[in-house]
């Protein structure tokens, strides 16, 4: 089969050669995908090498589990379930930060934070600008939380993901994110909360 | 106390997605409630951390799905060497049992002496010193002092008043 072939190849019929060792079908399915993983993974993990490893680690579990896709969903769907519980199981197994302090805070970061803390105060939301220091301190924040915490706000808050849509990547009820993340927000509101407090200290 | 004020309404969703009058809510409470306001301004932070956090995108490296490729090679030659190994530890004890099962046996075929003739208890009684058969077949090689092949044809022939 020749390179072009495989692009012409639908999602299905390259899980297919797949799932029989083709590897070349399977690089296509790499080709394809690799961006939406990598992107979906850089929400749980800062350093870029723990995205590298979860993305890395997606595609090995979805090759040996190409002869489940039936080609009803979607391989982006599909990928997606795949890459949540990776995620998931990678955030459980690292270790958590005990807590966020002030210390830990970069200038940049304490800059940010004061002038967000204006804007808040003078309701000027919608001028945030994003940037590389609020998203490392984002991080850094759910650093301190549960992986279902982190997973659950990333994807309902961060994303604006439904909750049905979340209950069908997480394989959880919508009742169950809806719990989760309600708990997960307090949680976060209040380690941002204590941060601010001793700064303010 | 601080539960009953606005921290349900707060945390019941993302704050961009709370209704107007949540939000008409939340900002009559914090104007006279400095500990709700807190709160409040710390809800928006985070929510604006996790908009950022959301925003962030990572590219694959060039050399992803090479690497992906490697991995995937040698996790399958991993598996066959566990595969070999997992299934020796399954039957590993039964393959050594039977090997030295068949050792033992091949030792023994080849220095075991082999089986000797015998002679069993009732044919040392049939040969008993004198019997019948003796004198008959043996007549030749009988001791002087037994009784010889005509002596005993005359005991036996011999009429039963005569004795």
């Amino acid at each position: 089969m020749r390179a072009n072939d495989y692009e012409q190849a639908t999602d299905f019929e390259l899980a297919r050669m797949g799932s029989e060792g083709d590897e070349a079908a399977f690089a296509e399915i790499m080709r394809r995908y690799s961006p939406r993983v990598f992107r979906f993974a850089s929400r749980y993990f800062r350093q870029r090498e723990l995205v590298e490893e979860a993305a890395q680690e997606v595609f090995l579990k979805a090759f040996t589990q190409l002869d489940s896709f039936e080609g009803r969903g979607s391989m982006e769907g599909w990928l997606t379930r795949i890459t949540t519980n990776t995620c998931l199981n990678l955030l459980r197994s690292a270790r958590r930060r005990p807590e966020l302090t002030v210390s830990d805070l970069t200038e940049e970061e304490n800059t940010w934070l004061d002038e967000k803390l204006a804007d808040v105060a003078a309701e000027r939301h919608e001028s945030s600008e994003r940037s590389i220091v609020a998203a490392d301190l984002a991080g850094r924040v759910l650093e301190t939380l549960s992986a279902e915490d982190r997973l659950v706000l990333t994807l309902v808050d961060g994303e604006e993901t439904p909750v049905k849509e979340v209950a069908e990547i997480t394989g959880w009820s919508e009742s169950k994110v809806k719990v989760q993340a309600f708990r997960a927000r307090r949680r976060m509101r209040e380690a941002v909360e204590k941060l601010l407090a001793r700064r303010r200290a | 106390m601080r539960d009953e004020h606005i921290m349900s309404i707060i945390e019941s969703a993302p704050l961009n997605a709370l209704s107007e009058s949540d939000v008409a809510k939340i900002r009559a409470h914090t104007q006279s409630c400095p500990e709700c306001l807190r709160a409040f301004e710390a809800a928006q932070l985070s929510a604006l951390l996790l908009r950022e956090r959301a925003a962030v995108e990572a590219e694959p490296s060039p050399f992803f799905q090479t690497r992906v490729l490697a991995a995937l090679r040698e996790r399958q030659a991993q598996g066959a060497g566990l595969s070999f190994k997992r299934l020796w530890k399954a039957t590993g004890a039964l393959v050594s049992t039977m090997a030295a099962g068949v050792a033992a046996l091949a030792l023994l075929t080849i220095f075991a002496p082999g089986p000797q003739p015998t002679v069993g208890p009732q044919s040392q009684q049939a040969y008993s010193a004198y019997s019948a058969e003796r004198v008959i077949f043996e007549r030749e090689a009988l001791p002087e002092d037994q009784m010889s092949y005509g002596q005993v044809l005359a005991t036996l022939y011999e009429p039963e008043e005569d004795r």
